[in-house]
């Protein structure tokens, strides 16, 4: 198959063929089951398929015009491949791991397709070589989330859903006007035409400004970062995906394709950037060592990593922008982890309140080490992936010269390591509190091999390196 | 020269960890068998290697991540010694009676920590010495929390405590990096001052706190009474000891070059003295066998760090000479306390007494290395620590009294703890003890047999383990068959004899060789800094965790605040705007039409402002 049509293949078929996610439930469970599997097994594999393509140096590329300059265009780069097989590989995760979870709620059928719909979106984004598609796809998936926030349809949870769309959709709507000065200036939403309308201008600030408001607000950065807490109230898988692996790093991959990829930004942005990172590390860190609500805490620890990342990102120095990517892919694969273990332990205990909590791991034992790998790589502690990220953007820092970052984010290292174990030691040592029996078998397989995944990346880092590398060179080279 | 015995010193006990962890419960044996072979193993690697040097190379990833070894004359001496003390305290372990059946978890630890220290200790760069390292937070936080139900608090304590120093080190090395260009130790020569200096002190602070110096320690006497006793024997007292002082002289004489004229060098020298002298005299009001161990094994690092930072050449192959004589009595000692307690149920001093009749052999083995730690003639802690007296003389006086006031007070402190425990009446608990099963003793004998042989033929030592590894930095000096300064020696004999007075005048004061000196603890100002300790008063952990809560509690009200924002802010906005709103649209005609009057004529205004009609 010629790689174009597969590459469009890898957004069309999840989008497409989750609408017939609910048809198939009317039939059979299993079968709606199966198929939601296939569409995302999918979706990898044709993104495994493509990856050996692309990272041996080509990019490919496929268009369909439209009127107006809203050409649909996908654009697969080492960057965009190693974000989808990250975003990918934790989706089809949770994607099992739902399938038990899910079994004794209502609106199964909504569900499904709406998990589909939110990764087939999330792929668009990732792909997207135009900015007005890349704002549909991003509006598909702030939808598909309030929706899937509010799952359970309680008083609370519909406005905790509602605060989350308005805020994303309040930062997507600034950015929009950004995309529209874009436009304005260069007369195209071609991220290529962008690209090389920007190699002669300066990039005008208040473009940036504008774009940063959708970018921080999506991946729930300080001060609009309060809606991700709040959405600890959906479903656990659902929230493994929003929080964790797909929804706030679209923020972070954006920046990535149109601050480092497209046009470079100003070198003062290198600066403010890394400290707005850093506050918002802090006082998440700072709130998560406060919080008595599982996910809750486990939700302020994602955005508190999310400034790990905005940090190494926009520090811009090559090994930082690796580090950063490398924690895209870890951060991910071990956050999942955490909320898919929450939900394990939620549903056992019926509880979110870890003062309610105790001495789960002589009951729990499978996911209680699940938890501590997880929580492991978080904190950065080898072997597992998270130490190399973590040093790699720590490295970066030092390279760029800003000793004083480096310090406040060895802060925010400190307290992620405090604010892990406080919530590993108060759930599953000391007194049992509530008993409760281990997950369903599937539960715990995925729990445990996301554990095993970030270990694996750890030991066998240079898979992931590599394309990190890669994908970096790419980046930077493009801009001359 | 390509080996891949190397690789197998790191995967070796990794592999045979994991096989413990899985294998099911009923085969006790075997994994004990499984535990000696592979140390046993371990040992006789690092033997039939140890001439040589030996590299091997494979790259692991991108920027400079790559899996280099090297086996040379100071890795080989510290990988030797962490074999050779994995191998007994293994043997020990397979008698000692853990907690709940935590057997199986403390023999995967273990083997992961040889494997983590055989990493560290073989690596030759950077990012692979710091994965090892760091990895080693895991397995004691591990090691720590088998030890009971509570034993998880001490746990977290350790792991926060090293993971903050292990942060630093990791921000160190990355400036290491960048300043050298190249993560390959072996390469590195970074020049100290400036940048080159805040790299030292981040990576120092990585190596002392490994080794348990102050302000790093508080973490070993918790562990001392949580964590199981071979825990003990195995890492605080011997693994870690030798790991940190490994980084630290790697540091000092490899990575940089520590001058005696520099500052870092005085800072060093401070630490180590104040470690002696606050972790002695915390040592020397102990009420507890094992409890009282720990803080010698915190004081005792003053001694290396002293002896490295002086950085005069006889002071720094005192360090080392030390560093290896202390992992050898210190762990006797451990192992002795973990025997006693074995036999008697307990290791508090008030309920022990008299065990010298009943446990000859633990008895004649505490013997030898409490003398050995005390610094008495002619056992191996004497000829290290004239060793270290003789830099820190050389360096400065003050820095010489601190050393030689810590031997006194470490000598009073095991004459009190050896009267206790072993001498005196007997009590209920001891009255009924027996010698510890053979398997602890075989551990016991052979390390107090090393305390003496290091001691009567310490030129092997020196000469053939200690300056092989640092010769490059002796100026062609020679010190294993060097006497020791005889005005020094005199002075230590003076002090260990005034050590015994003193303890002979305060057992016969108090009626009771665990009272003798307690005056010390009595004494005005003293009694009542004692006190705060015992409170945990000066526990930068108590402080950090303070500190912490109060901080953390500000962040979480800024965004409780931030929230409110969306919560009742915006909201309010809304409504507030709805409700104008809603006023204006009064339903009267001759208000819409006004409304849009104003528009128009707004609109004719900006018309005419902007476009030239």
């Amino acid at each position: 198959m010629p790689f174009d049509i597969l590459l469009a293949l890898i957004v069309g078929v999840p989008v497409l063929g989750s609408f017939v996610l609910p048809l198939a439930g009317r039939i059979h469970e299993r079968l709606r089951h199966s198929l939601a599997f296939l569409l995302v097994a999918f979706s990898f594999l044709a993104a495994v398929r493509l990856s050996s393509v692309v990272f041996s140096g080509q990019v490919v590329r496929f268009s369909a015009s439209m009127p107006f300059g809203m050409d649909l265009s996908f654009t697969a780069d080492g960057l965009a491949v190693f974000m989808a097989l990250a975003s990918l590989l934790v989706g089809l995760v949770i994607v099992i791991y739902s399938f038990d979870y899910i079994s004794h709620y209502a609106n199964r059928n909504e569900y499904d397709m709406l998990v589909v719909l939110f990764l087939g979106s999330m792929m668009g984004i990732v792909f997207s070589s135009n900015l007005i598609f890349l704002y549909i796809f991003w509006e598909m998936t702030a939808i598909v989330s309030w929706r899937l926030i509010g799952f359970f349809r309680g008083k609370t949870d519909v406005q905790r859903a509602d605060k989350a769309f308005l805020v994303t959709f309040g930062g997507a709507l600034v950015m929009l006007i950004g995309f529209l000065m874009l436009y304005q200036k260069t007369g195209s939403f071609d991220l290529g035409v962008i690209k090389e309308y920007f190699k002669t201008q300066a990039f005008p600030s208040l473009a940036l400004i504008l774009i940063l408001f959708g970018i921080f607000s999506k991946s729930a950065t300080l001060p609009f970062h309060t809606w991700l807490a709040d959405a600890g109230v959906a479903p656990s898988p659902v929230t493994a995906l929003l929080h964790a692996a797909v929804l706030v790093k679209i923020g972070v991959y954006v920046f990535a394709r149109l601050f480092i990829a497209t046009f470079p930004i100003g070198a003062v942005w290198h600066v403010i950037l890394p400290w707005v990172a850093a506050v918002s590390s802090i006082v998440s860190a700072g709130a998560a060592l406060r919080e008595t609500d599982l996910k809750r805490i486990i939700a302020y620890s994602t955005v508190s990593q999310i400034g790990f990342i905005f940090f190494g990102l926009s520090l811009g120095v090559e090994i930082a922008i690796a580090g950063g990517l490398l924690y895209i892919l870890m951060h991910g694969m071990a956050k999942a982890g955490l909320f898919l273990c929450a939900g394990i332990i939620e549903q056992g205990t019926k509880t979110k309140d870890i003062s309610r909590l105790g001495g789960l791991f002589s009951t729990m034992p499978l996911t209680g080490t699940a938890f501590l790998f997880c929580a492991a790589s978080v904190m950065g502690l080898p072997p597992f992936g998270g130490f190399f990220s973590k040093f790699l953007i720590f490295l970066g820092c030092v390279q760029g010269g800003q000793m004083g970052l480096g310090f406040v984010f060895l802060f925010a290292a400190l307290m992620t390591i405090l604010y892990l174990l406080r919530v590993f030691t108060v759930v599953f040592f000391g007194e049992t509190k509530i008993a409760a029996r281990e997950g369903t078998p599937v539960m715990v397989a995925c729990v445990l091999v996301l554990a095993f995944l970030s270990l694996a990346a750890g030991i066998w880092v240079r898979y992931p390196l590599d394309m990190v590398q890669q994908a970096t060179t790419q980046m930077i080279r493009v801009i001359p | 020269m390509m080996n891949l015995s190397l690789p197998l010193l790191v995967l070796g006990p990794f592999l045979a960890g994991c096989v413990v962890m899985l294998a099911p419960q009923r085969t006790r044996f075997l994994k004990q068998a499984l535990v000696l072979a592979v140390t046993a193993a371990d040992l006789v690697l690092c033997l039939r290697l140890f001439p040589q040097e030996v590299t091997f190379f494979c790259p692991w990833g991108a920027y400079g991540i790559d899996f280099s070894l090297r086996f040379y004359r100071f890795s080989a001496f510290i990988l030797t010694a962490a074999g050779g003390f994995a191998f007994l305290i293994a043997i020990y372990s397979c008698v000692f009676t853990f907690a709940k059946e935590k057997s199986r978890l403390f023999f995967t630890f273990f083997l992961f920590s040889l494997s983590l220290v055989n990493g560290a200790v073989l690596s030759d760069n950077l990012i692979i010495l710091l994965f090892f390292w760091e990895g080693l937070l895991l397995t004691v936080f591990g090691l720590i929390a088998i030890g009971g139900p509570t034993a998880f608090k001490t746990g977290v304590k350790a792991l926060v405590i090293v993971g903050v120093a292990d942060l630093c080190m990791m921000v160190g090395i990355a400036l290491v990096g960048h300043l050298s260009g190249t993560f390959a130790i072996s390469k590195i020569q970074v020049p100290l001052g400036g940048l080159g200096s805040l790299a030292f002190v981040l990576m120092m602070i990585g190596a002392i706190s490994k080794a348990g110096s102050m302000p790093f320690h508080t973490w070993i006497p918790d562990a001392s009474l949580d964590a199981p006793l071979p825990f003990m024997a195995f890492l605080p007292a011997a693994l870690e000891k030798l790991l940190g002082i490994y980084l630290l002289a790697r540091i000092c004489l490899d990575l940089f070059r520590l001058v005696p004229e520099s500052g870092l060098s005085m800072a060093l020298m401070i630490i180590g003295s104040v470690t002696i002298l606050l972790a002695v005299m915390m040592a020397l009001v102990q009420k507890n066998y094992k409890k009282l161990l720990s803080y010698h094994a915190i004081s005792q690092v003053g001694y290396m760090i002293l002896g490295i930072g002086t950085a005069v050449p006889i002071g720094i192959v005192g360090g080392l000479f030390h560093m290896i004589n202390h992992a050898m009595y210190k762990s006797c000692l451990f192992l002795t306390s973990g025997a006693v307690e074995r036999q008697s149920g307990t290791t508090d001093l008030e309920r022990l007494g008299g065990l010298a009749g009943k446990m000859p052999v633990t008895f004649l083995c505490f013997f030898v290395a409490a003398a050995a730690i005390s610094g008495v003639p002619p056992f191996n802690g004497f000829f290290s620590k004239e060793l270290v007296y003789d830099g820190a003389l050389e360096r400065g006086l003050v820095f010489y009294l601190a050393a030689i006031l810590g031997s006194f007070l470490t000598a009073a402190s095991f004459l009190k703890l050896g009267h206790a425990a072993y001498l005196g009446p007997r009590s209920e608990t001891t009255q009924t003890a027996k010698e510890a099963p053979v398997f602890m003793l075989i551990p016991m004998i052979v390390i107090a047999a090393g305390c003496v042989f290091f001691g009567l033929h310490r030129s092997f030592p020196i000469g053939q383990l200690v300056q092989p590894a640092v010769e490059n930095h002796l100026e062609g000096q020679d010190f294993s068959f060097l006497m020791p300064n005889t005005k020094l020696v005199a002075v230590t004999i003076i002090m260990l004899l005034m050590a015994f007075a003193n303890h002979v005048f305060g057992a016969k004061m108090k009626g009771s060789g665990l009272k003798a000196v307690d005056y010390i603890h009595d004494a005005p100002v003293l009694s009542g800094i004692y006190d705060r300790a015992e409170r945990r008063c000066f526990d930068p952990y108590e402080w950090g965790r303070a500190m912490m809560r109060g901080f953390s509690y500000l962040l979480w009200r800024l965004d409780r605040g931030i929230d409110w924002i969306y919560n009742a802010g915006f909201p309010g906005c809304a409504q507030v705007l709805a409700r104008t709103l809603k006023r204006w649209h009064s339903g009267s005609y001759v208000t819409y039409l006004g409304w849009s009057l104003g528009g128009l004529l707004i609109l004719v205004i900006f018309l005419m402002s902007t476009r030239s009609f």
